[in-house]
């Protein structure tokens, strides 16, 4: 799996963010560390920070995400003074949203390249939904509308929950979908957003499902009806957020 | 003793006296430095300068270096844990780049130490991608080099040398204070950084003054 090195420049700030993520990690939890302060300061120990990745080690891979400037160059540091050969990647990715996309791609057996581009990538939840996406910002999370082959299963579900596909059922869905050998993709067939692939927390939440709105779930692979079929479940459920309502 | 005034070569114990005067006088300064920071930043370089430099001189006490890859090293390792946040990265990256490029043994020539000193400036450069005019301590670092290069070529006294780069470097610094921070805490202030110099480049010039100080055989 692959582990987690927070840098931040407040011990109390890397702590709360791991926590808040750790909301959405529903698998067994990534290996975090956390790097944070200087001598009891606030700071950034490239030191520090070369100890934390090398107590990762074992893992197939460390993404480091930073907050402050100054924990980049840190960062890059402590790639010098690292014992270890994991291989590294210091995500530009935001802290908070970074922390949790990654977790979450991390938990369901994510790549380093998965979970780098996933934690980079995260800004885009935060985008006003329609608007376009930044210049130079990732887009590549939203598949192309009409994909060069056609799916192996398909199917129309209504969004049940009051909230819609926030953070909580989008990780639900990311678990799902990792639990099968397919390619899942969601796409919001009333507001014509998507499809987005089901690997990705944050280019679920930028389709901005609504309650209400239809959802095509769609699938390649191996396990394609299995895997349509489990989301096609959890979307009927309400995600578990209809019992309270309907009580 | 050598007359250290006189001196062509920078030993281990000259390098010893500048860190030790660089740690004074860093005690002297800290409040200014930190009202620098406190202008355009987060009111913490010069208790965090000599919170690293005082943790130095300890060091040093406690294990001297013998070498002087070994003094560059301890001086860079003990900078980037004790310092926090850019500076101490950077000053690290300056230390640490300085001893990867020392001669061997325990003193270097004029030329050799502005070879050493280019190199680290380079590695502070390359770490922080800094320009100047960004409104650092490469304002600073860059027009000391470029001094201490030109005197080293028109055969210069080792302690000529060092003094025009301080001079140069406390110029640059002081140039600093009409720019527009582009790196940093500061460049979040954009324009309001204008009319204050930049906390990096006046300990940079600190510890330049201090090196040719030490040349001289000024002790703390």
């Amino acid at each position: 799996m692959i582990g987690f090195v927070i840098v931040s420049h407040s011990e109390p700030l890397a702590h709360a963010a791991v926590d808040l993520a750790m909301q959405m990690v529903h698998d067994e939890a990534p290996p975090v560390r956390v790097a944070s302060g200087a001598d009891g300061g606030f700071g950034t120990d490239a030191a520090a920070i070369a100890d934390a990745v090398d107590a990762l080690a074992d893992s197939d891979g460390v993404v480091i995400i930073t907050d402050l400037g100054s924990a980049v160059i840190s960062s890059e540091l402590a790639l010098e003074l690292r014992t270890s050969t994991v291989p590294v990647r210091i995500s530009d990715g935001p802290f908070v949203e970074g922390i949790t996309a990654g977790m979450v791609r991390a938990a369901t057996g994510g790549s380093l390249d998965d979970v780098a581009h996933e934690a980079a990538a995260a800004l885009a939840a935060k985008r006003p939904q329609g608007s376009p996406a930044s210049p130079g910002a990732p887009t590549s999370d939203v598949l192309a509308p009409d994909g060069a082959s056609t799916p192996d299963a398909s199917i129309d579900a209504v969004l049940r929950n009051p909230m819609g596909l926030h953070s909580r059922p989008a990780s639900l869905v990311v678990k799902a979908a990792g639990g099968f050998d397919a390619d899942v993709a969601i796409a919001d067939v009333t507001t014509g957003a998507g499809p987005a692939s089901a690997a990705s927390l944050i280019g679920l939440l930028t389709l901005g499902v609504s309650e209400g709105d239809i959802v095509r779930i769609t699938a390649t692979g191996a396990e394609a009806a299995a895997a349509v079929d489990a989301i096609r479940r959890l979307v009927d459920d309400g995600f578990g957020e209809l019992a309270a309502a309907s009580a | 003793m050598a007359d250290a005034a006189t001196t062509d070569v920078v030993t281990l114990e000259i390098l010893d006296r500048w860190v030790r005067l660089g740690a004074a006088r860093l005690d002297a300064e800290a409040e200014r430095l930190t009202a620098l920071d406190s202008a355009i930043g987060d009111a913490d370089h010069g208790t965090n300068m000599h919170r690293g430099f005082a943790a130095i001189v300890a060091k040093l006490d406690a294990a001297p270096p013998q070498t002087l890859a070994e003094f560059f090293k301890a001086v860079g390792m003990t900078l980037v844990s004790k310092v926090g946040g850019a500076s101490g990265s950077l000053y690290g990256t300056l230390f640490l780049d300085m001893g990867k490029n020392a001669p061997d043994g325990t003193s270097m020539s004029a030329a050799e130490w502005n070879r050493v000193l280019a190199a680290g400036v380079a590695g502070v450069v390359g770490r922080g991608h800094a320009e100047p005019g960004d409104k650092t301590m490469i304002d600073a670092f860059t027009p000391a080099v470029a001094a201490l290069d030109d005197a080293v070529a028109h055969g210069a006294s080792l302690a000529d040398a060092a003094a025009a780069a301080a001079t140069a470097a406390e110029r640059g610094s002081a140039d600093t204070e009409p720019l527009v921070a582009r790196k940093g805490r500061a460049s979040y202030l954009g324009e309001r950084s204008v009319g204050h110099i930049d906390p990096g480049s006046a300990s940079t010039a600190l510890l330049l003054r201090a090196f040719a100080d030490a040349l001289a055989g000024e002790a703390a």
